[in-house]
């Protein structure tokens, strides 16, 4: 058996569902931000499958796109833990069922 | 005026004058009403001047009709168009609205002068003078409309006029409850008229008044919609002419300014009633049943007015009956073919019961008052009142030769030939109007003074100069044109002995099965002795006390109780419709429905919606996993739908 694009594919979208499951179910921010971190790298990896098995001429955009990806989740990691800090600074959790100040 | 002998053509007068007739009065009134409403002296001049012009261009108009033996001119404009709707504004002139014009235009200045007098002193005295211009105007508009549209406009304009005038002393509860009462009455009688138009344009496709005649002469409508329009028409005339059983809103409206009641409700918007039918008779000779329904509320009226008219004790009121008395008359008239008969009997009765009305008001000027148990022996001190209203009341018993004998005879002569019922009702009606008007002149003028209403000087509202204790004539801006109208009520008769008048307004219609009439011997005598015999018995029992009032009133007591309650017509309107019908049940059931329906849908829509977002509100937990769950299942579910739509 091969490997062609549908087993990349398909353990991109299970690392997807995984990375969805974890943001909506974690009770931890930090949790939260790892299962989006999680779904970001999910869609690096269809992008590069896409990329390694396109027949364009210039297949390189999709690799190009990852790279910005990654950049961009670096700095939202950044943001977030801080905010996540902060959060925990203000509040002594990060619980995010209690970080609810918007509601209401 | 007396020789038509060529044939009838078109008339030559400018379309100009026509539409100045109509416009002087309603300058004076912009004039009024923008500028001088606070200075009474050109108010009231400028209304003179206004109405005079419009009087003296009628004229001019009359001539020029007769000169084009009673041709008709018809001047028209398309106005607007709408869908299929298209609406002419016109002006039609024949020897009908000749006359008309004539009639409304000097009765007008002369009560415009008298009101100079009557009215001084009274801080409405500048819009007094807007509403009688306004008022002129809306009758002019109607006689010179040359369609129903335009008829319709200022047909209610006259029924705004008319509801300013009557309620020109708001003030006093029972003015503007009088006047409520006459524009609510006539608006009933309004929506006939309504319907009726709306018929007649389904069905023709025209407002046109010469197109409706000439469609309705020569049956190219469905017989129904002719008799339904004619009905629709004449409930709209019922409605303003007062009549039978529309007719409570006039006695009413006797609190306005007594030259008002001279004015609207005796010469001239009374009449218009009488007009419409007139001018719409081919209408009702093409559909037998309205014009036999025409004919006997005609003589319900007439009969039931005059025998009220007896027992009033307000001398106004005794007039006003009088006035539904007579516009019964014009309207039986009108239902027996009596098409000249009525429209001569309008043109003499303007003049006879202006006169009256106004020497009601001059007496009044003297007395304080319009109660005549508190009058009588007025004689002496009031001569210029006391003979024109004499020759008045004469006129309208009918007396040789007055105006009112020949009008009233031809009256009688197309009862006659109609039907012996209409003529045993127009003969007892002559009989009654000679009693009460003598009645009244005896109780008023005769006997010995009894004091008049002494003048509260506490009532704020009470404008009254003079002592009525000592009355006096009235200033010349009053007797003058009471004298000037003894004139017409002696004369207007004379116009119809050869039948001129008659073939004069009969060229207003297209093709009539109704000759000119001719004089009766037998009509005549009979219906002069029996208005000599009401004078008697007038005499008898007010001058001479054979038999005194009391006696006879004992005698007949329950009929003097129906007549005395006025047939107990508005106790069935006010206690029964009003009260019962409208106020206790259907606005009981209006009530109801919405307190029960239309409040309990708008509460109940507004629980609804509290209740659904209280429920909806709880996916709201401000949680964004939550959010976050519903995204990515909405994704899903569009993913899923997508695929199932476009299977790989």
């Amino acid at each position: 058996m091969s490997i062609g694009i549908e087993h990349f594919l398909t353990v991109g979208a299970l690392l997807f569902c995984l990375g969805l499951l974890v943001a909506l179910s974690k009770r931890n921010a930090i949790g939260v931000l790892m299962g989006v971190e999680m779904m970001l790298n999910a869609v690096n990896l269809t992008l590069i499958t896409f990329s390694r098995f396109s027949t364009s001429e210039r297949p390189i955009t999709g690799q190009v796109f990852v790279v910005f990806v990654i950049t961009v989740a670096a700095a939202e990691a950044a943001v977030a833990l801080a905010l996540a800090v902060s959060v925990y600074r203000n509040r002594d959790t990060v619980d995010v069922d209690r970080i609810n100040l918007l509601k209401s | 005026m007396l020789l038509l002998e060529s044939a009838p053509h078109v008339p030559t007068i400018a379309e100009g004058i026509l539409w100045a007739i109509l416009a002087s009065p309603i300058v004076a009134w912009a004039l009024i009403v923008l500028y001088v409403r606070k200075l009474p002296k050109i108010a009231g001049w400028l209304t003179v001047a206004g109405v005079g012009t419009a009087c003296a261009l009628s004229f001019v108009t009359l001539f020029n009709v007769i000169d084009a033996s009673g041709g008709i001119a018809i001047h028209t404009h398309e106005w607007f168009t709408a869908g299929n709707l298209t609406v002419h504004f016109g002006v039609r002139v024949d020897g009908l609205t000749a006359v008309m014009l004539v009639v409304v235009t000097s009765v007008s200045l002369l009560v415009q002068v008298y009101s100079h007098g009557y009215m001084a002193g009274d801080p409405g005295y500048g819009r007094y003078f807007a509403h009688m211009c306004l008022f002129t105007t809306s009758m002019l508009g109607l006689v010179l409309a040359d369609n129903l549209f335009m008829m319709f406009m200022f047909w209610e304009l006259v029924g705004l006029s008319s509801y300013l005038l009557i309620g020109f002393w708001f003030h006093k509860p029972s003015a503007a409850a009088a006047a409520k009462k006459a524009f609510i009455v006539t608006r009933v009688g309004d929506l006939g008229l309504l319907a009726g138009m709306l018929l007649i344009w389904s069905k023709t496709g025209t407002f046109q008044v010469d197109e409706i005649q000439k469609i309705a002469s020569e049956g190219l409508v469905a017989h129904w919609v002719v008799t339904w329009f004619a009905l629709g028409i004449f409930a709209g005339a019922a409605g303003k002419s007062a009549q039978f059983p529309l007719h409570v809103w006039l006695p009413d409206a006797m609190e306005g300014p007594t030259p008002v009641s001279a004015l609207i409700h005796a010469a001239t918007m009374v009449a218009a009633g009488v007009y419409l039918v007139a001018r719409f008779f081919p209408v009702f000779e093409a559909s037998g049943d309205a014009r036999l329904v025409v004919a006997w509320i005609g003589g319900i009226t007439a009969l039931i007015a005059a025998t009220i008219a007896l027992v009033q004790t307000d001398f106004k009121r005794v007039l006003a009956y009088s006035t539904i008395s007579q516009l019964g008359y014009m309207m039986l008239a009108l239902g027996a073919f009596g098409y000249v008969a009525a429209i001569f009997h309008l043109f003499t009765h303007a003049f006879f019961k202006a006169l009256l009305f106004l020497g009601s008001g001059s007496v009044n000027h003297a007395t304080n008052t319009f109660d005549m148990r508190k009058m009588g022996g007025l004689r002496k001190q009031m001569p210029v009142t006391y003979w024109t209203f004499v020759i008045g009341s004469l006129s309208l018993a009918g007396i040789f030769p007055l105006a009112g004998f020949w009008s009233k005879d031809e009256i009688l002569l197309a009862a006659w030939r109609e039907s012996r019922g209409l003529w045993i009702i127009g003969f007892s009606v002559a009989f009654m109007t000679a009693a009460y008007m003598f009645r009244a002149i005896f109780l008023t003028f005769h006997g010995t003074y009894k004091g008049g209403e002494p003048v509260d000087h506490h009532d704020p509202d009470n404008h009254f100069h003079g002592d009525p204790a000592h009355p006096h004539e009235s200033p010349w801006v009053m007797a003058g044109p009471l004298a000037v109208l003894a004139v017409p009520a002696i004369a207007a008769g004379w116009f119809n002995i050869n039948g001129a008048f008659g073939d004069f307004i009969l060229h207003a219609l297209p093709e009539t099965t109704e000759k000119g009439s001719e004089f009766a011997w037998g009509i005549a005598i009979s219906s002069t002795l029996v208005a000599l015999a009401g004078i008697f018995v007038a005499y008898a029992v007010y001058i001479r006390e054979w038999v005194t009032s009391k006696t006879i009133r004992e005698g007949f007591a329950p009929l003097a109780m129906v007549f005395e309650r006025k047939y107990f017509l508005d106790n069935l309107y006010e206690d029964f419709f009003v009260r019962t019908v409208l106020q206790r049940g259907w606005n009981r059931l209006l009530e109801l429905n919405d307190k029960y329906v239309v409040d309990g849908i708008v509460n109940g829509s507004a629980s609804l919606a509290g209740s659904v977002s209280r429920r909806a509100g709880v996916v709201q937990n401000g949680q964004f996993q939550t959010y976050g769950l519903g995204f990515a299942a909405g994704v899903i579910v569009v993913v899923v739908a997508v695929f199932a739509a476009h299977p790989l």
